[in-house]
């Protein structure tokens, strides 16, 4: 049935805007500035967010570039078309793997974050249990839905953000970020390197583009939504750093939420903030996991021709024990490693060889002419 | 439609028992047919026929004693027809008898010819009064309704300090009169349908031709030809047929007293639906934005309006939320809450036998109770509940020492913001999702909220309201449209109809002023 131009299931380009960031940050900015701190000295760690985050943006606006340039073709239609239907299929699939580890990833994630800050009893199985079964809820109604959600949790993720950083300033200390400029170059390559995991799940864009109505602005509005997740990690690494000093932050396992926990609201309504920050940032992890589990079933959709719920009925299962294989956190850390070069891997090769093949193919279509 | 389809509701299952025992075609003859009629409805004795001659002729007419306005029968009708009977150049024929009493003798606004029994019979239960004439197997219906009916009041229901004081009453002309009164727009259009196999009232389409969508309107019209029961008494019988989903604790209309309300959600490009016989009036399609939303916040200032709005918003948080923070804090996460206020919380509830939740199920159960009681009861009974109710309980309940002092506020607080609500529906909403978020606090804690509220927006995303998003204009977002969302901007700023509606007329103000 034919409704309202924005009622149906396309979505407008500044749902793209919104969906990008969403599913960047996510469990990633927590750890974040741990990671980097380590692997540079003093505050230099921003240098690696601007270039890897610059780098990012670029490789961001040109996935969606390449996936704007064949307006409402579901990936696997356009992949057949530049690169014949089986390595297409087996594109497709590499894809739908990525959102699947994704979010059993950072579902093991949450339920750990929970069970440290949150709760002291309640077993981890459980919490990621009742997590996953809300994703499923939120996967197995409409896709457009999906993107409302992040709308909708959007800007209360971006104020608890700006609140955190806005009462941090008290404790902020610019001589903690001296002295700069003092990271080998090595050292600028490493930060790059574990900076850069923060950055995975822009792939979805690839898939979620054939939904949108116009995507001639689809690459623009990326690329901007990209920027907003690079300005956010940029500001909560300078300001933990400024906060705890390179040291401290470098042996913090979550130094964002450390930061929460240290400041203090005016009027003492809350002690610890850290739970206030934390709850609310369950809405930024839940985004990050739906839309990865949705992307996942929407790849497969369009290798198999079975109902979505059916696949979502046979991925659920296998997301929650891929997410509690790992016994301990060092597994979980390793998993995360795993995720986040698989995923960059995947999704940067994928973009470059069709990008590079469509040039071609674009090529010889004009010289024809 | 299966699911309709499902209960075996089909048009084609159509029967009248009256049909099958009584002859349908009216007949020439005069006294057999009013014999059929006195049969068809078992000789009430609210029947009034009055027999009478015309020259030769012998005539009848009917109607229902209290169904029509009598003075009208007797002063525009019978008196007419009387002294047209005694004058001495009669036609011959009954037909132009009949064409003459019809043309021109009755000084009535409406008449119509009726020729079968079932249609008079239909008329005459709704108030008109029928016309036989012997040897003519037609019959005149005459609209004479009138009847006695409650004048206009202010609402009961939605009550403001500053706006128009009318209501709309159980008669549907009073209440098609009250918004034509506030739009007098050619345009605005009332398109009539019938509803109940035996109630047949008649139900009000009212919308603004120009404005609405045409799509919203074919739905909304699509869905209203499927209604078939015995009786709609009251709108919300049509609310619950023709909304989107029946599982959802949100209400996808909203019902309304007021006719400026109407009018003002038609001109925004929605439809109103009247019903006879219920003063309740029902606006589709809604979204949440406008559950919060009340006249007043445009009659009065923009910032009194805006400051409103938002104390609504928190009034409609801390109904939702109160009880399972507390909940949650004291149960999961006490190293939330400030030390000192922690030990008064700590020391109040030494005594206190239960945990958290069932102190808080306790005193929500005992509200909704009073609630209740206070609903149903004589307004000057109901006050007295409320007092006895309120303190004692509250006061009792903290001396023997079975719920806290801080759960006793927190009852009251969550209490007062649950009325603040402008729309009754959606603060019961508010109230059932409430207990949700109690029991999510008691299980998991400050997790469990944020799940719950989670798949509350999961719910509301998917939701429709006659095919519009329930959460827009948040999303899919209207920048545009949030001029009047949480905050109202200043009356000459509000110059375009809301573009979550996709009306066709976009502006609604400064369209360029008298010289255009």
């Amino acid at each position: 049935m034919k409704w309202f131009d924005y009622a149906d299931e396309k979505i407008s380009d500044k749902e793209i805007m919104i969906a990008v960031p969403s599913i960047v940050i996510g469990v990633g900015i927590l750890s974040m500035p741990r990671e980097l701190a380590g692997a540079t000295t003093s505050s230099d760690g921003w240098i690696s967010i601007v270039i890897g985050g610059t780098i990012f943006v670029f490789i961001t606006w040109m996935v969606a570039k390449l996936a704007a340039s064949f307006p409402n073709q579901q990936f696997l239609t356009y992949a057949s078309s530049l690169v014949t239907k089986p390595v297409a299929v087996v594109l497709t699939f590499l894809l739908s793997v990525q959102g699947i580890i994704l979010s059993a990833y950072v579902m093991r994630v949450i339920a750990e974050i929970a069970k440290e800050y949150l709760f002291d009893e309640t077993p981890v199985e459980v919490i990621a249990l009742t997590f996953l079964l809300v994703v499923v809820y939120a996967v197995s109604g409409s896709r457009a839905g999906l993107f409302r959600l992040n709308m909708m949790f959007f800007p209360i993720i971006v104020i608890i953000a700006v609140l955190v950083i806005v009462f941090s300033l008290g404790w902020f200390n610019t001589e903690n970020l001296l002295p700069v400029f003092k990271t080998s170059f090595s050292g600028h390559l490493q930060g790059l390197q574990v900076s850069s995991l923060s950055y995975i799940g822009f792939g979805i864009v690839l898939f979620y583009t054939a939904l949108v109505k116009q995507p001639a602005g689809a690459p623009r509005m990326a690329a901007i939504g990209m920027s907003m997740a690079v300005g956010l990690y940029l500001l909560f690494f300078i300001v933990c750093l400024g906060v705890f000093g390179n040291l401290s932050t470098a042996n913090l396992i979550y130094p964002t939420i450390e930061l929460a926990k240290e400041i203090e609201i005016p009027g003492g309504f809350f002690e610890r903030f850290d739970s206030v920050f934390l709850t609310i940032w369950i809405m930024a992890i839940f985004n990050t996991t739906a839309m990865g589990l949705d992307v996942a079933v929407f790849a497969l959709n369009s290798l198999f021709n079975v109902k979505k719920a059916k696949i979502l009925f046979v991925l659920s299962p296998l997301v929650y024990f891929i997410g509690m294989f790992p016994k301990n956190f060092n597994e979980v850390v390793t998993l995360g490693a795993f995720v986040g070069y698989y995923s960059l891997i995947v999704t940067v090769i994928v973009t470059i060889v069709l990008l590079i093949i469509s040039k071609i193919k674009g090529g010889k279509k004009n010289g024809k002419k | 439609m299966v699911k309709r389809s499902l209960f075996n509701r089909n048009k084609e299952q159509k029967v009248n028992n009256n049909v099958e025992n009584f002859p349908v075609e009216l007949f020439k003859n005069l006294n057999r047919n009013i014999d059929n009629l006195k049969k068809m409805l078992n000789e009430p004795s609210d029947l009034v026929i009055h027999e009478f001659t015309i020259g030769n002729n012998k005539c009848a007419i009917a109607y229902i004693d209290g169904l029509t306005d009598k003075d009208m029968l007797h002063n525009n009708i019978l008196k007419n027809l009387l002294i047209f009977g005694r004058k001495q150049d009669l036609p011959t024929s009954e037909t132009d008898l009949f064409n003459e009493v019809q043309k021109g003798l009755l000084s009535i606004s409406s008449i119509e010819e009726g020729k079968s029994l079932d249609e008079l019979t239909i008329k005459l239960l709704s108030g008109s009064s029928v016309f036989y004439l012997d040897g003519i197997d037609n019959v005149l219906i005459m609209a004479t309704k009138g009847w006695d009916s409650r004048s206009i009041e202010e609402p009961q229901s939605e009550s403001l300090i500053r706006g128009s004081r009318e209501g709309f009453v159980e008669n549907l002309r009073t209440n098609m009169v009250l918004i034509r009164r506030q739009i007098r727009d050619p345009n605005l259009r009332f398109k009539t349908y019938e509803v109940g196999r035996r109630s047949k009232k008649s139900l009000i389409l009212t919308y603004v031709d120009g404005i609405i969508h045409p799509d919203i309107l074919n739905e909304v019209n699509r869905r209203l030809a499927t209604i078939d029961m015995d009786d709609a008494p009251e709108s919300g019988y049509i609310e619950q047929w023709i909304e989107d989903n029946f599982l959802s604790p949100f209400p996808q209309m909203e019902n309304t007293e007021r006719p400026d309300k109407v009018a003002a959600a038609v001109l925004q490009g929605k439809v109103a639906i009247i019903l006879d016989g219920t003063p309740f009036v029902l606006i589709a399609p809604i979204t949440l934005g406008n559950m919060l939303q009340s006249p007043e916040d445009y009659y009065e200032r923009w910032s009194i309006g805006s400051l409103l709005r938002l104390l609504r918003y928190l009034a409609a948080f801390i109904a939702m939320f109160a009880p399972s923070l507390y909940i949650a804090l004291v149960s999961y996460h006490q190293g939330m809450i400030p030390s000192e206020l922690a030990f008064s919380i700590a020391a109040t509830r030494e005594g206190v036998p239960f945990p958290a939740f069932i102190e808080a199920i306790l005193m929500g159960i005992t509200m909704e109770l009073l609630r209740e009681a206070g609903a149903r009861l004589p307004r000057s009974i109901g006050q007295t509940v409320g007092i006895v109710g309120g303190i004692v309980i509250g006061e009792a309940a903290v001396t023997a020492g079975v719920v806290s002092p801080v759960m006793v506020i927190i009852v009251a607080l969550t209490a007062i913001a649950s009325f603040t609500t402008p729309s009754y529906s959606i603060a019961i909403s508010f109230r059932m999702i409430r207990f949700g978020f109690m029991v999510a606090a008691a299980v998991l804690g400050l997790y469990g909220i944020v799940l719950v509220y989670i798949m509350i927006n999961i719910h509301i995303v998917n939701l429709k309201s006659i095919g519009v998003p329930y959460s827009t204009p948040f999303a899919p977002g209207f920048l545009e449209d949030w001029k009047d969302l949480i905050l109202r901007a200043p009356v000459p700023m509000l110059t375009k109809r809301p573009r979550y509606m996709q009306t066709k007329d976009k502006r609604s103000a400064n369209k360029g002023g008298r010289s255009s």
